[in-house]
């Protein structure tokens, strides 16, 4: 693995008595403070969480996709012994009209009811939940709730959506997004066209939802949850309630793996419901197949495309339609859309783009926020397309794309141009020039991991070796117009610092990264990230690579200001500009080298005390030609990926993902490396086995026996070619946010290297058995 | 209840006749936290270290305790005795679940998909039923097929496997690299004293199919006294063979049970070509 040498000298510091120097800044690479306790099983999470008499809550679901409530018999659950409360939609602050309508929410369109009234939408949606003085009872109580269904025909086909009767008073649709740039008669010598799929991934966290409510002697309740949005939680379960936000505190506990929205409302409202019913602390944990029936997955997607093209393979006109299948409640579909839409031609520079997208609404499990939502499903078709086209054109996959390459202030389609830097030959270049993994041939001593696994299947007569390049894009923070902001407070006393911010490290790193800018910028080396909870001042969710660029901001800024009152002083005495005075090592030196004073002596036993806010530039919505300033940054990634196939069995193995990808300048490179190892896990994860099936609505494998994540063999060997650092301008540190960016890329990069290694168009993902056998 | 032997076991088992027998607890556990199993009562069988070991028996056969766990049998002691089995029990799952789950245990869950099933089912094992002052010998075959299922009371202890000293085989084909569920599983044991070689087809069917008829055309085509070798083409064959027979026309369509009559369907075609190549690879490589 290579590690880039031009990120600057780091400077080091002594890590206490005698022990090694320990890293210590920006562009080092300390280990996370978390690491070791996680490791070692001893790290406490939600589901570890304990009260003095809690009560237990449990939940009814539907096992229906699409039915009708006629009536709830709550009656016998409440007689059984040890059941302290049984709520329904009934119980919930009612509508506009009077009547319960299960208090709806959601991130964007408030339409997803906390627990159904009158109907249900999907397989597992919430209906009733118990509080009980023990699991058991509760589960069994669950199981005595009588519910009179009126099962409805469910509409499982997104392509149905648009003709099928409203499945919700706000209708099927949830968005429709038309883009048109360019003359729509442009025509290429050479046209390929493709029909592409997308799966159901799920985010399938390690730790399944867990969560503890206790009731406040103020009529309120705090909610210990591991949210990664807490003061956006708070809100909506404080609206769904309705109490006023600031009577619900949420207490972020340790989070158990997030690449997504961590909680759903449901889950939080209905456990803050049980506590204030009875008056007690109350504990809910999910169930695996719980957790897999109500957090959000993936849009599944299909998208049709033709490009045209010179006979060189110059882009001359990309016309797609995508559809997104939004599942029963809009969530984030409308933003999922935006990306697919906009980045729909790929990092590539092209006249005429005409798209149009639509998200709709199905009785299928709803989908929302997962790393890259909307820029992965793009991605994976562009990528297709561009495959087809260098195999017409007669050209090096590789080439086709570098020849249509965008470069730093090219425009999207969106008519945006692209000010950030889109290093895309570059990256595409890195990866290509990396050698490649040695065959079996060249190594025969060595022992070969065979598609099928050790002890498989895998014969080397039928194994095929396939390498396939991809390229992709993905935007960073909200995008059309949503206000990003991050509040931050550093504190300086004797010889530490304390950072308070609610950004939520969900396993992202970002209180290593917030350690790191405040030991730069203060040159203490003691800091301490306070836990978030949503009575500390707004951070926003963590998604979207957003708390690297807002929260890493306000913490640089806040930590700006705590300097400059601690130097000002002493500049002033020494009748000089406080910029030639420096911290480092715990003192502060003046350029000449006169003053050298420790930062314990400066501060005169004060504390010092900064709150700063980051917020980007803002952005505009796209318009009904689907143009506008829609983003407010966009990192690219480049992938090649090398695979064997068992031609016979459809057996595929990812033997190496080589990445290249645009980093703006690598503050953690061993974070950003472990960042692109996930990432590129995930996207293999999606490429090859990830695929929560439904069938007519129901959920086929709610289990992780049946939902295969990938495991330690299935995951390649990941080979960073490059962490290119070119400065974006208008971030915090030039940074860009690293996460996203892989995952969106990897499954069109295995998607292609098994196109390479089978000849057979690969048009859907996750790529089956039967989508790999040749015979 | 934790017995410290067999005998006590049985005992326990006789005066409890509900409880359950539980030794790695892997697919048990799994279903009591599920909610699918309350059981009236557990006997441990993790004391009984008779039951973890092996021995001979005259006439070329190995007794296997019911506790050998599937690391145990992927040692390779073990591989060089039964080679098959090691092979089904190394790839039954990930470490944390071979270090504990056992052969007997796999054996009484009956899953599809269980690895060690097919093995046994070719080998044409025998399994020890015992009971409070008797035991019956009852074929691996019977007690999977409920022709002859455990009673009340009875606990599985010793699985009786003939001694080859030929090749055998056991292939699974799965989804991924990484330890997963047989979509289907092959496994072929040569027994050249008898001149016969024994197929048994697994997860395609609740329990392992054994295609007969290609096994006694296939025993035909071997060179029994020479070099064992066998024509490609006789082997793609047996592939074929072994495929046709074990997936039906209809299988995965709707109503499995009617008649078919428009040729086999997208399901059938998939499997029987995964069944055909592993069956042919396992019979060359035996071969080999």
């Amino acid at each position: 693995m290579t590690s880039p040498t031009d990120i600057g000298a780091a400077p080091q510091q002594d890590g206490g008595e005698g022990g090694a120097p320990e890293p210590f800044g920006l562009g080092s690479s300390p280990l996370r403070s978390d690491a070791l306790p996680k490791a070692l099983g001893i790290y406490p999470y939600a589901a570890d969480l304990w009260a003095e008499g809690l009560l237990w809550g449990a939940v009814l679901r539907s096992p229906h996709p699409h039915a009708r409530i006629r009536g709830i018999d709550t009656s016998a659950a409440l007689a059984l012994p040890g059941v302290h409360a049984v709520v329904t939609a009934a119980d919930l602050p009612p509508g506009p009209d009077g009547t319960p309508d299960g208090a709806p929410a959601g991130p964007v369109v408030a339409d997803r009811p906390v627990l159904a009234a009158g109907v249900v939408r999907h397989h597992g949606e919430p209906i009733a939940a118990v509080a009980a003085d023990h699991p058991d009872t509760a589960r069994l109580a669950v199981g005595l709730i009588v519910v009179d269904y009126e099962p409805l025909e469910a509409v499982t086909d997104p392509e149905q959506a648009f003709t099928a009767p409203a499945l919700h008073p706000d209708g099927n649709l949830f968005r429709h997004l038309p883009l048109r740039t360019g003359d729509p008669d442009a025509v290429g010598e050479i046209v390929v066209e493709g029909l592409y799929q997308v799966g159901r991934q799920d985010p399938a966290p390690l730790g399944a939802e867990a969560g503890l409510a206790v009731p406040r002697p103020d009529g309120g309740v705090e909610l210990h949850l591991s949210s990664t949005d807490p003061h956006g939680d708070r809100d909506r379960t404080a609206a769904c309630l309705g109490l006023e936000p600031d009577r619900v505190r949420l207490v972020v506990t340790g989070v158990p793996g997030a690449t997504t929205d961590r909680e759903d409302l449901s889950f939080q409202v209905t456990l803050a419901l049980l506590a204030l019913r009875t008056g007690r602390p109350v504990k809910m944990t999910l169930t695996r197949e719980e957790s897999f029936q109500t957090h959000t997955s993936r849009h599944p997607a299909l998208l049709r495309y033709r490009h045209h093209a010179d006979a060189d393979g110059t882009l001359v006109k990309v016309e797609a339609q995508i559809l997104l299948d939004g599942g029963a409640y809009a969530d984030v579909s409308a933003e999922a859309l935006a990306a697919a839409t906009a980045f729909s031609a790929g990092p590539y520079v092209c006249p005429n783009v005409f798209v149009d997208a639509w998200a709709v609404r199905t009785n299928n499990p709803p989908a929302g926020r997962m790393r890259g939502e909307g820029a992965l499903q793009a991605c994976f078709a562009y990528e297709s397309q561009l495959d087809q086209l260098a195999a017409r054109v007669g050209v090096d996959p590789v080439e086709i794309r570098r020849r249509n390459a965008m470069s730093t202030g090219d425009p999207l389609p969106t008519g945006q141009a692209v000010t950030c830097p889109a290093p895309v030959r570059a990256l595409l270049d890195a990866v290509a020039d990396e050698p490649l993994p040695a065959l079996p041939v060249d190594d025969p001593d060595a022992e070969w991991l065979l598609p099928g696994g050790p002890g498989g299947a895998g014969d080397p007569a039928a194994v095929r070796r396939g390498i396939g390049y991809a390229v992709g894009m993905v935007h960073m923070l909200g995008a059309e117009g949503e206000d990003e902001v991050s509040t931050a407070t550093v504190r300086v006393s004797g010889d530490h610092a304390t950072v308070i911010c609610a950004a939520v490290d969900a396993g992202q790193g970002f209180a290593t990264l917030a350690r790191q800018i405040v030991q730069t910028v203060l040159g203490v080396s003691e800091v301490y990230i306070a836990p978030a909870d949503s009575d500390q001042s707004i951070a926003g969710p963590s998604a979207r690579g957003r708390h690297t660029w807002v929260s890493g901001g306000a913490v640089e800024r806040a930590a700006l200001m705590v300097r400059h009152q601690l130097l000002q002083p002493i500049a002033a005495n020494f009748g000089m500009s406080s910029e030639l005075l420096q911290i480092a090592d715990g003192k502060i030196t003046s350029y000449d080298g006169v003053l050298g004073m420790p930062v314990a002596e400066a501060l005169e036993g004060k504390e010092l005390w900064a709150t700063a806010q980051c917020r980007p530039h803002p952005t505009e919505p796209l318009d009904e030609a689907g143009q506008g300033d829609a983003f407010v940054s966009i990192s690219f990634c480049a992938m090649r990926a090398v695979v064997d196939v068992d031609i016979e069995l459809g057996a595929v193995r990812v033997v190496e993902m080589t990445v290249a990808q645009d980093v703006g300048r690598a503050l953690n490179p061993r974070q950003i490396e472990d960042r692109i190892e996930a990432g590129v896990a995930q996207g293999v994860g999606l490429a090859l086995l990830e695929d929560l099936r439904t069938e007519g609505g129901v959920l086929q494998n709610p289990s992780l026996t049946g939902y295969r994540l990938p495991t330690a063999l299935d995951t390649p060997e990941v080979r960073i070619a490059a962490l290119l650092e070119e400065r974006d301008v208008v971030a915090p540190f030039g940074a860009k946010a690293v996460g996203a960016a892989p995952a969106v890329v990897a499954p069109a990069a295995v998607a292609a290297a098994v196109r390479a290694a089978t000849g057979l168009p690969v048009g859907r993902l996750p790529i089956r058995a039967e989508d790999a056998v040749t015979a | 209840m934790l017995p410290a032997s067999l005998d006590e076991a049985v005992d326990a088992l006789a005066a409890a006749p509900a409880a359950v027998p539980v030794a790695g607890a892997t697919d048990l556990m799994e279903a009591v936290n599920a909610g699918r199993l309350r059981p009236a009562a557990l006997v441990g069988l993790g004391r009984i270290t008779e039951l973890r070991g092996w021995r001979y028996e005259d006439g070329g056969t190995a007794v296997l305790g019911a506790g050998l766990t599937h690391a145990r049998m992927d040692r390779p002691d073990f591989a060089a005795l039964i080679p098959a089995l090691a092979d089904a029990a190394r790839t039954a799952g990930p470490p944390q679940v071979r270090n504990v789950g056992t052969l007997g245990g796999n054996i009484v869950t009956a899953a599809p998909a269980g690895d060690t099933l097919p093995v046994l089912t070719a080998l044409e094992a025998t399994v020890t039923l015992a009971r409070a002052g008797a035991s019956r010998e009852v074929p691996v075959s019977h007690l999977l097929t409920g022709l002859d299922p455990v009673r009340p009371g009875e606990l599985l202890t010793w699985v009786r496997v003939p001694l080859l000293h030929a090749p055998q085989v056991f292939l699974k084909a799965t989804g991924r690299s990484g330890p997963a569920r047989a979509t289907a599983s092959v496994a072929l044991v040569l027994d050249p004293a008898r001149r016969s070689v024994r197929c048994a087809v697994g997860a395609v069917a609740p329990v392992p199919l054994r295609p007969l008829e290609a096994e006694a055309w296939v025993a035909g085509c071997i060179d029994w006294d020479g070099s064992r070798e066998i024509d490609p083409a006789a082997n793609a064959a047996f592939g074929e063979y072994v495929a046709t027979a074990c997936v039906p026309d209809n299988y995965g369509a709707e109503g499995a049970w009617e008649a078919v009559t428009e040729g086999p369907t997208a399901a059938a075609v998939r499997l029987r070509r995964t069944v055909a190549v592993l069956a042919r690879r396992a019979l060359g490589r035996a071969l080999k």
